[in-house]
This record gives C-alpha cells, structure tokens and sequence, in this order.
C-alpha cells in the first residue's frame, strides 16, 4: 500500500490504477491511515518551521527528568546547556522515528532521512498543535517590548498570520 | 492634523527630550541613538500609514499587508497575508480580531498593557547594559531614507538587532536579527510605504461589534487578569540582564484556563514564563517550538505544564525554563 501511494505520488501510476487507489483511501480507514502517515513524513521533511509533537507519555517524563540530571543548580555553563538542549533534540528524533516506525513499518530509508532532518531541529506536528501555540505568542507580543517598535508586523509570528 | 501623521522627528525628540530622565551612561551620542529607539516606538504607535513587507525566516518567505491608522477611538491595526489563503489580523486598542485561513474568527483581548507603551527609563537603562547601541550607516529601504541602529548584545544570550528608521516619521522600515555567528535569524522589510494622506478606514471594526463577538464566544466574559505580584512561581537562574517587569493571572484559550504568567525584559528582548494546571487540559505539547526569532519550550513541572516564551536564543530560553521552581506563597 505504502509503495503504491508512493508510486501514485511520483505520477508513476495510470489513470485507472490512481482512481482505484483513491477510492480504496477514500472507503478503507487503514489505506486512508497510510495516506496520511506518507504526508506527515513529506512534511517533516519540508518544513521550515519546526514543531514538537507530544510524542509519548514516556518521552514527556524523560523530557522533565533531563534538565535535573543535566544541569546543576547554579551557574550553569553554556557548554551543559547546549548539551542538554542538543540532547533534548535528539531524544525527541529518536521518539519520532520510534513513532514513526510503530506507524508505518520498516522503513529504513525513510527513517534515515528522517533522523538527517531531526539533528539540529524538532519536528512538526499538526495544525491543530501548531495553533494552541498561538495563545502563548500573542499573550507574549502582548508585554514583549519588542512589539512596541514592530506593531502588528510582529503578529507574522502567530499561526493566525499565515 | 493628524497624530504624527506628518511631524518630524526634531518634534518628537524635543517632545520626548523635555520628559526623559539622564541615563546612567552620559555618552552624547549613544544618547541620540536611544532617543532614536524613542522616536520609533512613538511612530509606530502615532503614525498612520499602510504599506506591504516581505518577512523572511530560513527558507520561509511571505508578504504581508499592515495599515496602521489613529482616530479618536485609538489605535486600529490590520495585518492582512498576501500569499496563500486569505487571513488577517485585526486590532482595536487592546481586542485583537483574528480572521483565519479556515474562516474561523477568534476574538482576543489584549491584557497587561496600556495603550500607549512608553519606554520607561528602567528599560532604557536595561538596554545599555545589555547592548551596544552603535548608530550605523544611512540607508534606504522601499525608496525612503533610513537611519540605522545597530543593538550588539555584551553576552551571547541575545541576538544581534539591525534596525532601519525612516529619517522623517521614524517609522521601522527595516528588521534583521542575527545570532552570534552573524547569521540572519529572520528579516522583516516594507517593500512599499505610504505615510499619512487617504488611507482607507472600511475595515476598521466598531467596538460595539467586537464587545458582542466577546460575549459570544464561551467564557471569554469570565476573562478577568489580575495583578498578582506573588504567584509563589521563581526563575532560580534568570539570565544575566534580564529584570521582571510584571507577574499576573491571566485567562488563555477564551477563558478556559487560568494561567500565571511571569514577563521578563532585557530592554529589547522580552521572556515569557506561563504557568498551568495539567487539569486544565492545555492543548500545547512539551518540545521546542522555533518561528524566526520568537522561541517557544514547553515541559511539564509537577502537575503543572511549563511553557517559555521569548525573542531570545534557545539556550536562554532554556536556562529560564530549567530553573522555574515553585516556592510557595
């Protein structure tokens, strides 16, 4: 299935072979499960913003464990900092491809790729995430002095702005 | 005639002179840089104008509309995007009306600020301690002559700030921010101007509108913020430069949460620390969130969730985030 909406993607498909195939992902919950992980990946992949997805609740508590185990009270050097928040990143690519792999299989080259695009950066999620986001930043831009010089030119962070 | 529609600068520094207090730094010149920053915040709220920008962060690019104009009522601010499916981002003072691509209307109300926002000589003094303020060279942005202010932060727990001023209004033409490396977080340029004169004022929505929107949308009436000084909620290691400037409890997701919000200042650059009951069922997920310079790291703390919010590098946002701790009332 996974092949055949790949090859149906890259145009590879006739015209009878792709009307099948988007009736099946239309009527089959499973085909229409598979449609949507191959363009969650496609994502991952373009985005140029970046976004955490709540991945598991077991990544949640390691996520609120790491920064004890990491970082010492006071004076934090900057050199512990970018470990932790580097390790962060990569805890959070490992989840993914974890994630990942529960979802669509093995995939091996997908999920190389996948790891490629998570070394410096967290990956996106959903729009609806991305719009509870919004909340914090407009109440921030709010009391930010930045916003007194920017106006509402610094709405162009906010999700509601593109 | 108009608020600020058409005043020089000269106007405004002499306004803005006669009521500002000597800094702590007697530099002539880096006085007349600041009291360029001065004339720019009050530009930017005093001026009318309508003009297109391109803002631009990674490989993200888009193009947006803004009008800002002024009457008796106040202030009214219309961001519209240019690119994709239509949306657009209304303010009146202090309600912010929110037409989204999916055409949903979300209406909020601004809290925690005046109208008018002055920079308070705390903040002034803020900034000179954390950055260098350099006048650079001038310039021109969209076919109007520019002055430009260049903010080199003393550490590298900010970004680097190049901002163009137009030499009449002293509206912000022009927006870079670096990293240490000298690598463009994001950008932000008018590609066209227009100051003053006939702008259109249709889409300006009345106050009676929005109030009735309000009271529609559920629970939004039970928003009320107070000034709370003492949530009991510390940042153990805050940033070197960074001061408080405000505590309070305020209403999020249209008044079905109840959040303790902590606000964090540089002079230029701003932290937020929001603070939530797990109950209350909050729809951010912990992770690291980037959009251009605006950083956002959420985590959860006890039964509570943590969310950061702040124009600053993530190692700063970061270290604010690590060291929240509840200390009791």
């Amino acid at each position: 299935m996974k092949e055949r909406i790949s090859t149906m993607m890259d145009g590879e498909l006739f015209e009878d072979e792709t009307e099948a195939l988007l009736s099946r992902i239309k009527h089959h919950p499973e085909a229409r499960q598979e449609w949507q992980t191959y363009h969650l990946i496609g994502d991952a992949l373009r985005q140029p913003q970046h976004i955490s997805r709540d991945i598991s609740a077991t990544l949640r508590e390691r996520l609120q464990l790491e920064p004890t185990v990491l970082a010492p009270r006071r004076k934090i050097s900057q050199k512990v900092r970018y470990f932790a928040m580097s390790a962060a990143a990569s805890l959070m690519a490992l989840a993914l491809v974890i994630w990942m792999s529960a979802q669509i299989g093995a995939e091996p080259a997908t999920q190389q790729m996948a790891v490629q695009q998570q070394a410096g950066a967290v990956q996106p999620a959903g729009l609806a995430a991305r719009q509870g986001v919004d909340d914090y930043l407009m109440a921030h831009q709010e009391v930010s002095p930045s916003t007194d010089v920017q106006g509402a030119a610094s709405y162009i962070h906010t999700v509601a702005a593109r | 005639m108009k608020p600020g529609s058409h005043m020089k600068p000269g106007f405004f520094l002499a306004l803005l002179l006669s009521s500002s207090i000597p800094l702590a730094m007697a530099d002539p010149a880096m006085q007349e840089d600041v009291d360029w920053l001065k004339v720019m915040v009050f530009a930017a709220h005093r001026t009318d104008y309508t003009g297109t920008f391109i803002y631009q962060s990674g490989s993200h690019v888009e193009t947006s509309r803004i009008t800002h104009v002024t009457d008796a009522a106040g202030e009214h601010e219309r961001l519209e995007g240019l690119d994709g499916e239509r949306h657009e981002i209304i303010r009146n003072n202090d309600q912010v009306l929110c037409y989204l691509a999916n055409g949903k209307v979300l209406i909020k109300k601004r809290e925690g600020k005046g109208a008018f926002p002055a920079l308070l000589p705390d903040q002034l003094s803020a900034l000179n301690e954390n950055y260098l303020i350099r006048r650079g060279e001038e310039d021109r942005v969209a076919g109007l002559h520019a002055h430009t202010l260049l903010f080199l932060p003393r550490d590298n727990l900010r970004y680097v700030h190049k901002m163009w001023a137009h030499s009449d209004s002293g509206l912000l033409l022009k927006a870079v921010v670096l990293d240490e490396r000298g690598r463009v977080i994001e950008q932000y340029a008018f590609t066209q101007l227009s100051i003053g004169g006939n702008i259109d004022r249709k889409w300006i929505v009345q106050d009676k509108f929005l109030d009735k929107l309000r009271q529609q949308q559920a629970g939004v009436g039970a928003a009320v913020t107070t000034a709370a000084s003492e949530s009991g909620w510390q940042v153990g290691a805050l940033p070197a430069g960074f001061r408080k400037v405000l505590e309070m409890r305020r209403s999020l997701r249209d008044g079905k949460a109840q959040v303790t919000h902590l606000v964090f200042s540089d002079g230029l650059a701003g932290i937020s620390v929001f603070i939530e009951s797990l109950a209350d069922k909050p729809e951010m997920h912990p992770g690291l969130y980037s959009q251009g310079v605006m950083q956002i790291y959420s985590k959860v703390v006890d039964d509570n969730l943590l969310t950061v919010v702040g124009e600053v590098p993530p190692r700063t946002l970061l270290q604010v985030a690590d060291s929240v701790r509840f200390r009791g009332q």
